[in-house]
């Protein structure tokens, strides 16, 4: 979980998907996980996952990067695949890939829309003292980020953290953390003795971007409509269900022609 | 460990929201007795050094620490139950766990960290005063192993009764009509497997955080022993 990257990746984008509001994104990224959690059907969810893929082409981020944060939950979700091994690889395929595609719905989302973005629009529905927190915390991990980087390379320049010797380095390591959390303490102490002289009276503004709808809100929204129409045809039609092998079929014609036509970053 | 969105039936998940919803209605409506605008910040502060802590993995075996036992002895109960919230809201956009289970995933690491400052506080007036860093080590390996059990009993709750879904599709794959199934039929989970796998990976995991959290909560008592155990809240 690189965090810096990814906020790097969120605010220096300009594809038609860093461009669009964040609503639409929202509301993508709802659609597209309702529709996993809807099916169980390997076929749709590989079709939906290479989808996804080709999004991230579109979105000019290097694919096999964020095809590689959003990979983690595969190694949960193999657990369960173990435990529910019958035999058949479908089922164990089914559950990786709900897993798996569900986080590169939400590694798009957040890989395309700067954080503070996301918070403004999720604020209205969560209680006041979370939404604060939310934003002190997205403002305390860079600073902790930078504390921890320069502990690290202290700590290896004085030979803290050498080769082969675990228990030291463990020793060293978890010191370094109680000093981290010391730091982390007295700085949250200077965040509010700054933010009380400059008028904070328990709300954290943040900014929200207004606009009209435009071309890219359409799209992404009509790409989430999409993947849900498929998920409940998919679930709940009679007579529908061979479908999905079309829309695998569809998802990888898609992947190719956007490798092809695309400039994208590879790693 | 997270448990991760699409493995667990919609009734369950629904369940863990609701459930993290009433615990966290009942955690803010006990902080508003203190000073919320001087928590913000201390909150915001330990759950980026949460995430920080997740950052931070040994890639083959995908462990990382939590550090939610070290938030529950610093924070106290409630701030420390938000504060998880935070980070599992925080990790899932990042498609660390679970977008949907994040209800589920609250209610286990924040179990964590509830238990974790009471069986500290336990054991402090059991054993002794005087070795926060041992008492803290011991605090972890036995909240873990309770906050495993929640888990294990979430999925064990889940799968009782295997919902069956309806057959999606099916392919014929040769002209023998032999088929083959696309999709499954029900969600049947051989509960027995999963523990075993869980508690033989578990533990290592639990040492790892009993060693980090109990060196560094040592660091603190020495260094600003005012930290621990602030005020129960």
């Amino acid at each position: 979980m690189d965090v810096a990257i990814i906020d790097y990746y969120a605010n220096h984008g300009m594809s038609f998907l860093h461009r669009a509001s964040t609503l639409p994104k929202i509301a993508f990224a709802v659609l597209s996980i309702a529709s996993v959690v809807l099916t169980s059907d390997l076929y749709l969810l590989l079709g939906i996952y290479i989808s996804l893929a080709a999004l991230v082409i579109w979105s000019r981020l290097p694919i096999m990067r964020i095809l590689s944060i959003a990979a983690y939950p595969a190694i949960f979700a193999l657990i369960f695949a173990v435990a529910s091994w019958n035999g058949s690889w479908v089922r164990a395929g089914v559950i990786i890939m709900k897993a798996l595609t569900a986080a590169l719905t939400m590694v798009i989302l957040i890989v395309t829309t700067p954080y503070p973005d996301i918070f403004v629009s999720i604020r209205p529905v969560l209680p006041k003292i979370i939404a604060e927190a939310l934003v002190m915390t997205y403002r305390s991990i860079f600073i902790l980020l930078e504390l921890m980087n320069n502990l690290v390379k202290a700590l290896r320049v004085r030979g803290g953290l050498t080769r082969r010797r675990y228990v030291s380095n463990v020793v060293n390591f978890s010191t370094g953390i109680g000093l981290l959390l010391i730091r982390g303490l007295d700085l949250s102490e200077k965040f509010y003795g700054v933010m009380t002289v400059r008028g904070y009276g328990g709300k954290i503004s943040a900014a929200e971007r207004k606009g009209k709808p435009g071309i890219n809100d359409i799209c992404i929204a009509l790409i989430g409509l999409l993947i849900f129409a498929a998920g409940l045809v998919i679930r709940f039609g009679t007579g529908m269900r061979d479908i999905s092998i079309f829309v695998l079929v569809f998802s990888v014609l898609i992947f190719f022609v956007s490798v092809i036509t695309v400039p994208h970053l590879r790693t | 460990m997270h448990i991760p969105d699409g493995v667990l039936p919609l009734w369950i998940v629904i369940a863990g929201w609701m459930a993290t919803a009433l615990i966290l209605y009942f955690c803010i409506s006990r902080v508003k007795r203190v000073d919320v605008r001087r928590k913000i910040p201390l909150i915001g502060i330990v759950s980026a050094l949460m995430i920080v802590g997740m950052t931070l993995e040994i890639v083959p075996i995908a462990y990382h620490v939590n550090l939610s036992i070290i938030a529950g002895i610093l924070l106290g109960p409630s701030l420390a139950f938000i504060a998880v919230f935070i980070v599992n809201l925080i990790i899932a956009m990042f498609g660390h766990g679970g977008i949907t289970v994040v209800g589920l995933n609250t209610l286990v690491v924040g179990a964590e960290a509830v238990l974790g400052f009471y069986i500290f506080l336990m054991f402090r007036a059991l054993i002794s005063k005087d070795s926060p860093g041992w008492i803290s080590a011991l605090a972890v390996i036995v909240s873990l192993f309770l906050s495993t059990c929640i888990m294990l009993g979430i999925v064990y709750i889940s799968h009782a009764e295997p919902p069956k879904s309806i057959k999606v599709s099916n392919e014929t794959v040769n002209t023998e009509s032999e088929s083959v199934e696309t999709s499954i039929t029900e969600k049947k989970l051989n509960f027995g497997r999963f523990a075993k796998t869980v508690f033989i990976l578990a533990p290592l995991g639990w040492v790892l955080e009993a060693a980090v959290t109990g060196l560094a909560v040592g660091y603190i008592a020495r260094i600003r022993p005012d930290l621990i155990l602030p005020e129960a809240t």
